[in-house]
């Protein structure tokens, strides 16, 4: 994977981060899925992999589809706002970043850039959960995280097992789809989708 | 096919195709139809374990399954605690009042949802390889976020959304250490990730150190080990009591055998002291972090939740110290504590309709005005407190035993001061929710319908256990436990 395709990726997922509106960081999720599958088919050495390219597809498709309708079907009277602002979200996310490269050894990835991208989309999918209020940009926080994972899946040296890369996308389907049907909820409830307002649980 | 192997197969497929068929069933027989499904897939489950158990020397780890005394242990678990939540179920039901499936699906949801989850975690114990397993795990939070929201009052979608979004992203933590140590094993893919292959990764102590790691730290957001165990409270006392049971009595533990497995797959490669240190560690943070909650007066359901971070402390404990008598105390706790904490969540329900304040604090005096339920409360808070002849006390004693064997003397000795810190906090919930001063007016005798026969099975089998527990140390099934699948 050449060092471009892997900071295409990361700049995707750094989008997310920062982006305001919620349809632009469902359009950069699902390019970034998208890469990822293109990336998948393009290496693809046998049916087998190729099967897992056409899954990548399918489950970036498949949210599309759903986060796109859910963000129609719950319109917010005004923009729900973070807990830092853009450039503050940038930095704690890239700091993150830098702090998992710096940890985390050589992974066994086919490329350092293969390995830095990965680490860095889920450093950017821990980072957008931790700053973003709103509980769909929360769910795509966790789509980032697992567009990391798929990624190391495609470098691994040998290949990951296609029944695990089959399941991993399904599950994320389905948790997908559980958030979907809670943010629905809370919408309905507290007349917009931010989670600062879910705090009446303390100790 | 062998006959394990066949089993096996059944006690999954069983209760998923029940959840596909309670899914489409019609509304007027879901409930009958709930109660009578739930016979076979409990019994097949026993069964399994019964089998497992009486031949712990001979374990059956294949690619996609694996039967052994561990796994064995736990799909008991799994089976009596799912088999007393369906049955507990319709009392639930009957209070329900709107839920997070709209109109008259509700019921015909929360069986079919009940059912995936049970199938779900009856599969975790039998999982053959970490990636399954991994899987497995994840597809529970799915099933069971739905659970904990089905009320769908906002603070039960609260809780279902943080339980959702931090098991979520800790799963991905794991995820992260599962693909850095399937790139170290030889042949990688899934056969790398198989309990046996996992012990001959290659790539470095350092690498495998890190991936162990983020394995473990991903895992303990699932267990619900401090520090990372924010969801942990929210959920249990959020859920519907069935759930609530299934969560901390059998999920918890479900998770926890994956972490334990790992450990032991992984111990020749990371070292004994790195890979029991790391559960020996989240142990003590947990029990450390659940005891000045024990101390404060809770309600019910959240006091029962803090008490899980404790036993799932100590449950950690026993795996990190690994020694017989410890792993010992490790198969008496998971089944005591399932015992314990099921009957305590079971008794939720009735608590609620004999003091609906009961679920925003704590209750006192109950057993002065509802003798049958203030006796199931006692039971329940008086072994989970691990007061003699409880066998959680036997069990704590076996695993702190087991830490002074192991050679951690430090770390066996702030056990014991922090079990001791915690037995006093739940001995004064004890006295307070039974014979305290009672807050409200005396009602009429509440009825405990379905929980009646199960609270007085639930005792014997408590009473069974502590004399079990006993025997246990030296037995074949220990031997099994300390060899584990690798």
């Amino acid at each position: 994977m050449s060092g471009a395709y892997a900071w295409l990726l990361v700049a995707c997922g750094l989008g997310v981060v920062v982006v305001r509106r919620r349809t632009v960081a469902v359009a950069l999720v699902t390019a970034q899925a998208l890469a990822l599958a293109a990336l998948a088919a393009r290496d693809a050495a046998g049916s087998n992999d190729l099967v897992a390219a056409g899954a990548l597809a399918l489950r970036a498709l498949v949210l599309a589809t759903v986060l796109f309708v859910v963000v129609a079907r719950t319109r917010e009277a005004r923009p729900v706002r973070a807990g830092a602002a853009p450039l503050v979200r940038g930095a704690i996310a890239v700091a993150l970043a830098l702090a998992l490269t710096w940890l985390v050894p050589h992974i066994g990835l086919d490329s350092r850039d293969a390995e830095r991208a990965v680490l860095a989309l889920v450093a950017f999918g821990i980072a957008t959960v931790a700053t973003r209020r709103a509980t769909l940009f929360q769910v795509l926080g966790i789509v980032l995280v697992e567009n990391g994972l798929g990624l190391a899946a495609l470098r691994l040296p040998g290949g990951a097992s296609l029944a695990i890369e089959l399941g991993v996308a399904l599950d994320l389907v389905l948790v997908a789809l559980v958030a979907v049907v809670f943010h629905e909820r809370i919408f309905a409830e507290f007349g917009t989708g931010d989670a600062a307002l879910l705090r009446a649980l303390r100790d | 096919m062998t006959s394990r192997a066949l089993l096996a197969l059944l006690v999954v497929a069983v209760p998923a195709a029940s959840a596909l068929l309670l899914a489409v069933a019609p509304r007027r027989v879901v409930r009958p139809l709930g109660l009578a499904l739930s016979l076979p897939v409990g019994g097949l489950a026993l069964a399994l374990s019964a089998l497992a158990l009486a031949e712990p020397g001979s374990p059956q780890a294949h690619a996609w399954w694996a039967v052994d005394a561990a796994g064995g242990l736990l799909l008991g678990v799994v089976g009596l605690v799912g088999l007393g939540s369906v049955l507990v179920s319709p009392a639930f039901l009957d209070g329900v009042r709107g839920s997070l499936f709209s109109g008259p699906r509700g019921e015909r949801g929360y069986f079919a949802v009940l059912y995936a989850f049970w199938a779900l975690l009856l599969a975790v114990p039998l999982a053959g390889n970490l990636g399954q397993a991994w899987l497995l795990v994840e597809a529970t939070t799915a099933a069971s976020a739905l659970l904990v929201g089905f009320s769908g009052k906002p603070r039960a979608l609260e809780a279902g959304w943080k339980y959702l979004i931090l098991t979520s992203l800790g799963l991905g933590v794991a995820l992260l250490g599962i693909v850095l140590l399937a790139a170290g094993v030889p042949g990688g893919g899934l056969s790398g990730l198989s309990w046996h292959e996992l012990g001959r990764f290659s790539a470095g102590g350092d690498r495998a150190v890190v991936g162990y790691v983020l394995l473990l730290a991903g895992l303990a957001a699932k267990v619900g080990w401090a520090p990372v165990h924010n969801w942990l409270p929210d959920a249990h006392s959020e859920a519907p009591p069935p759930v609530s049971a299934l969560l901390s009595a059998a999920l918890l533990p479900a998770v926890l055998l994956v972490a334990w497995r790992s450990e032991q797959a992984l111990t020749p490669v990371v070292g004994k002291p790195t890979a029991g240190g790391l559960l020996v560690a989240f142990g003590l943070a947990s029990l450390a972090v659940s005891v000045p909650f024990l101390w404060r007066s809770l309600a019910w359901k959240r006091l029962l939740a803090y008490s899980s971070l404790e036993h799932m402390g100590v449950i950690a404990l026993g795996i990190g110290f690994a020694t017989p008598l410890a792993l010992a105390g490790v198969a008496v706790h998971v089944a005591g504590h399932a015992l314990a904490k099921a009957l305590g969540f079971y008794a939720a329900t009735p608590l609620l309709d004999h003091d609906p304040r009961a679920s925003r604090r704590a209750p006192a005096g109950v057993a002065r005005q509802q003798r049958a339920l203030g006796a199931t409360l006692g039971i329940s808070l008086g072994a989970l407190a691990a007061l003699p002849p409880s066998p959680l006390f036997v069990s704590e004693v076996l695993i702190v035993a087991g830490g002074f064997q192991a050679g951690r003397p430090w770390a066996a000795a702030a056990t014991a001061l922090l079990l001791a810190l915690g037995f006093l906090g739940l001995a004064h919930a004890l006295l307070e929710t039974t014979v305290g001063e009672p807050r409200r007016r005396p009602t009429a005798t509440v009825r405990l319908r379905s929980l009646a026969p199960v609270s007085v099975a639930a005792t014997l089998l408590l009473a069974a256990l502590s004399a079990a527990a006993l025997w246990l140390p030296g037995s074949g099934i220990v031997a099994a436990l300390v060899r584990g699948l690798a």
